[in-house]
């Protein structure tokens, strides 16, 4: 049975105790002028935050990040199989981005009233929209709107280059065994390497198979024929070996590509990452499988 | 020597009757059989695939091979698979025999001492730390998974004969089983280590794959095969009588010892050599014993043999099914031996009971 | 003597030194060509591991065992087996073998590396298995029979590696009263008629009064008394090993030593 003054000292402490934690939690749920601090799990976003001027923002990055160069002295927080919560939590970001499957995650910061950012991976469209909902997010929506514009355009430049002109079929390998033909992994019909050969002039063998990555046996690889072989590499596998890989390839002399020597090994990650950097893959492609157009 | 007449314990004569069973005609005829379905498989496997192609065009010498698309499918892409899983069939096949009658437990697997996740470890920490190197054209996968066979072999038998020159059976059992554990658990860190592309070959690489596009790895393995069965060639007799008992063996002129390292080498080479040519594919190495126990019998002079060659047919046959059934996509053979193991397993344990 | 073991010690897990079971202290027993040895004593004295140091199986720790005056480490072992067979107390196969299998691996020292049984060979295994009563099991699975079918069995297979010396661990063990009978004249003729030198361990000692010539009584791993029947199976002795009071004397119609246990001594 507490007395009146009690009760009212009670309510008084309640009152500023929601008024003083409750605002800060407040604020950080309205974003304001955009998120000052990002974290961000996803290499590609990670480009397209620093492409759209919201590097400076980025606070932190994953395991795998390595584009742009200031990202490698940003501290790392875990990637898609091992994100280290603490640790995000403790760097305070206002927004983190995350994988689309990283339910648990989401649920985590979502209950320490952190704003999320959810990736879907997908294809061309896919990617160009995410850039716009990034700036939308982070508040650089003229500069993501501006970057898209001028993807779109470089795009649209490779398929004018390429119009008329022969489409080769090609297999668009980005995986397998060194030295060997074993576990060969390449770009099925769907996704944002198919598309990028599309845009490229390029007609995929694989287009039939209805995903994103299909290992061919090596009957099916002499059965399709194609006439161009292009490989993708992420950097730092073939740099190590020396050798050009590619003699692989000469068992199967009956394929148009091996007869003809059009087997070509590009590296860099940035032909496997669905960012800003897509264009410039989209045109690697391009130089490779229509090399006359670039005289 | 005591020889006996057949007299009764009272001295009166019995009937007698010479057992009419003739283990030199049993064998000729089951080597014989189960030799030409092993042959016939072999030789039609190569035909039949997800691309039809033409054998007399195949064979044709006066197409130029760049050109011939049949051959290459034929010389290229299906021969070297047939052979390979031949190979890889009865080794593995052979193995399991050895490794039941030396452990005295129809349960026993190629796979039970640890060797194949040695095997695996191997293969995965080249494929993860190694960025699978390269020497010329020769990939370093195989012989990483060989490398760490090999080691398995050495750390269990180390264990198993600490205290004397006979192995211990049930330490050897113990310490395979222990490592396959330890084993396992460093895979599963190696693989939390890795990013996800490395994952994915890892966990491709453990469903077995007989694609091997080309002759150099078969021919590499081919000595060690050999070699294995070479061995294997000294042991049926011994195993008749160790699969018995241990000590009746030795009182029948066994040199127990002796008989067990060499099982148990013999077998761990020709799982090893199966393993890193293929990746350690599941289930023959018990479903073949077992289906040729119940049609031959349980002699293992019979049995081995037998094996081996039903153990080439029947990986074949489950390679044609894998890279046939849901053409254009394949299978990876260990599901295949998988999905025919499991129930058969059933079926015989609904049936003994 | 024929088959002797010379001062012999032998220790279960010596060299790990966990569960060390000395086993064998210190013993020697002398076999004659010919004899019916008897080996008495309660369970742990030492029976089952003496028997399997006179087949070679083990390896004694200390002294020797020889063979006609070879010690057993000069002889290949499957020259010794040729000449000694044993009779297990208890075999469990790990595969279903047929008896006609069971008893064919008798033949093993006789054969050559990669030599298959031959007509000969089956006809041994064939009178061997009709010795002992067991003809018409042949193509039975062995693990199917009842225990004194399998003793029998057992039995068969022993007498298919055509020994001169046979060693007995507790064989009439599982046998009904008429089998024991039948089990017992088999050795009995084996050892008259064809010379052949049985040892046999054994907890029935009227079987070993009926058939042994010879006894040898074992406690804790020491040899007891050794020595002609009649002179060493006496109730000071039964008293000695199994602290049991018996009464021990010829009994008219069977015209052998009997023992009818009276007691338990406190």
């Amino acid at each position: 049975m507490a007395s009146r003054t009690q009760k009212l000292i009670a309510l008084v402490a309640v009152a500023l105790a929601v008024f003083f934690l409750g605002t800060p939690l407040a604020q950080s749920r309205e974003g304001g002028a955009g998120p000052g601090r990002i974290v961000s799990l996803v290499p590609a976003i990670t480009e397209m935050l620093f492409a759209i001027g919201a590097g400076p923002q980025v606070v932190a990055v994953s395991s795998y990040d390595e584009f742009p160069a200031e990202v490698k002295a940003l501290p790392k927080v875990g990637a898609l199989l091992d994100p280290d919560t603490e640790r995000i939590l403790a760097l305070r970001p206002d927004l983190v981005v995350v994988y689309g499957s990283q339910s648990d995650l989401q649920t985590q910061l979502e209950r320490a009233h952190l704003r999320t950012f959810s990736y879907r991976h997908g294809g061309i469209a896919t990617t160009l929209g995410t850039i716009r909902d990034i700036g939308v997010a982070t508040g650089h929506r003229k500069e993501s709107s501006d970057l898209v514009s001028s993807l779109q355009a470089r795009l649209d430049a490779v398929r004018d280059r390429v119009k008329g002109r022969t489409r080769p079929r090609v297999v668009l390998v980005f995986e397998r065994q060194a030295g060997t033909l074993r576990e060969v992994y390449a770009s099925g019909g769907v996704g944002f390497l198919h598309e990028m050969l599309d845009v490229a002039g390029g007609t995929n063998v694989f287009a039939d198979v209805a995903r994103e990555s299909v290992q061919p046996s090596i009957e099916t690889l002499l059965a399709r024929a194609p006439d161009v072989i292009l490989e993708v590499r992420a950097s730092g596998l073939i740099e190590k070996t020396g050798a050009d890989d590619a003699d692989a390839w000469s068992a199967l002399s009956s394929v148009p590509a091996v007869k003809n020597r059009r087997v070509h090994l590009l590296r860099g990650d940035y032909l496997v990452v669905p960012g800003p950097r897509l264009a410039m893959a989209t045109e690697a492609f391009a130089r490779a499988l229509h090399p006359e157009t670039f005289k | 020597m005591i020889t006996v007449d057949s007299a009764g314990a009272d001295g009166t004569p019995l009937p007698r009757r010479i057992p009419r069973s003739s283990i030199r005609g049993r064998l000729t005829a089951t080597l014989l059989g189960f030799g030409m379905v092993a042959l016939a498989t072999c030789a039609l496997a190569p035909l039949v695939g997800t691309t039809p192609i033409s054998l007399t065009r195949a064979l044709d010498p006066a197409i130029p091979f760049e050109q011939n698309v049949d051959a290459q499918i034929f010389f290229v892409a299906r021969l070297p698979r047939v052979l390979a899983g031949a190979l890889v069939g009865s080794a593995l096949a052979a193995a399991g025999v050895v490794f039941q009658a030396m452990l005295r437990n129809p349960l026993a697997t190629p796979f039970t001492l640890g060797v194949s996740a040695g095997a695996s470890l191997g293969a995965m920490l080249v494929i993860v730390f190694g960025g699978a190197l390269t020497f010329g054209s020769f990939s370093t996968v195989p012989a990483a998974s060989l490398a760490g066979a090999a080691a398995a072999t050495a750390v269990v038998y180390w264990l198993a004969t600490r205290h004397g020159h006979a192995i211990s059976t049930s330490v050897l059992l113990l310490a395979g089983v222990t490592l396959n554990s330890f084993l396992s658990a460093i895979i599963m860190f190696v693989q939390y280590l890795a990013d996800f592309a490395q994952v994915y070959r890892a966990a491709r690489w453990i469903m077995g794959d007989l694609d091997i596009g080309g002759y150099d790895t078969l021919i590499a393995s081919l000595p060690l095969v050999i070699a294995a069965f070479a061995l294997f060639a000294w042991l049926p007799s011994s195993l008749n009588l160790l699969s018995v008992d241990k000590d009746a063996a030795a009182a029948r002129g066994v040199d127990v010892p002796r008989a067990q390292r060499l099982a148990f080498f013999s077998a761990s080479l020709a799982t090893s050599a199966a393993v890193s040519l293929a990746g350690p594919i599941g289930f023959v190495g018990i479903v073949v014993p077992h289906l040729v126990r119940l049609l031959v019998g349980v002699d293992h002079r019979i049995v081995l043999p037998a094996s081996a060659l039903f153990g080439a047919a029947f990986l074949v046959a489950c390679d044609l099914v894998a890279r046939t059934i849901l053409s254009p996509v394949e299978i990876p053979v260990g599901i295949v031996t998988a999905m025919i193991g499991g129930p058969f397993f059933l079926w015989l344990l609904v049936r003994k009971s | 003597m024929f088959l002797i073991a010379d001062r012999v010690s032998y220790t279960y897990n010596r060299r790990t030194g966990v569960e060390a079971v000395k086993a064998l202290r210190d013993i020697s027993v002398g076999i004659d060509r010919g004899s019916f040895t008897g080996v008495i004593g309660p369970n742990g004295c030492g029976k089952t591991t003496l028997l399997k140091l006179l087949a070679g199986v083990h390896t004694p720790d200390s002294g020797s065992i020889s063979l006609d005056g070879r010690p057993l480490p000069t002889m290949s072992k499957r020259y010794v087996a040729r000449r000694i067979a044993v009779v297990p107390q208890e075999t469990h196969p790990a595969f279903e073998y047929t008896v006609l299998e069971m008893a064919l691996m008798g033949r093993h020292p006789h054969l050559g590396p990669f030599q298959l049984e031959g007509p000969a060979d089956l006809a041994i295994a064939g009178e061997a298995l009709a010795a002992t009563g067991t003809s018409h099991l042949a193509e039975r699975s062995y693990m199917s029979l009842s225990g004194g079918e399998k003793q029998r069995v057992i039995i068969a297979s022993a007498l298919t590696q055509s020994p001169e010396v046979l060693l007995l661990d507790e064989p009439t063990a599982s046998l009904d009263l008429g089998y024991q009978l039948e089990v017992g004249l088999l050795l009995r003729r084996l050892n008259r008629e064809r010379s052949a030198t049985m040892v046999m361990a054994t907890h029935d000692l009227n079987l070993a009064a009926s058939l042994c010539d010879t006894l040898v009584l074992m406690r804790n791993g020491r040899v007891l008394a050794s020595g002609n029947t009649a002179d060493v199976l006496t109730s000071a002795m039964v008293r000695q090993l199994y602290d049991v009071e018996a009464d021990v004397r010829v009994h008219e119609l069977a015209g052998h030593l009997t023992v009818v246990p009276l007691g338990r001594l406190s």
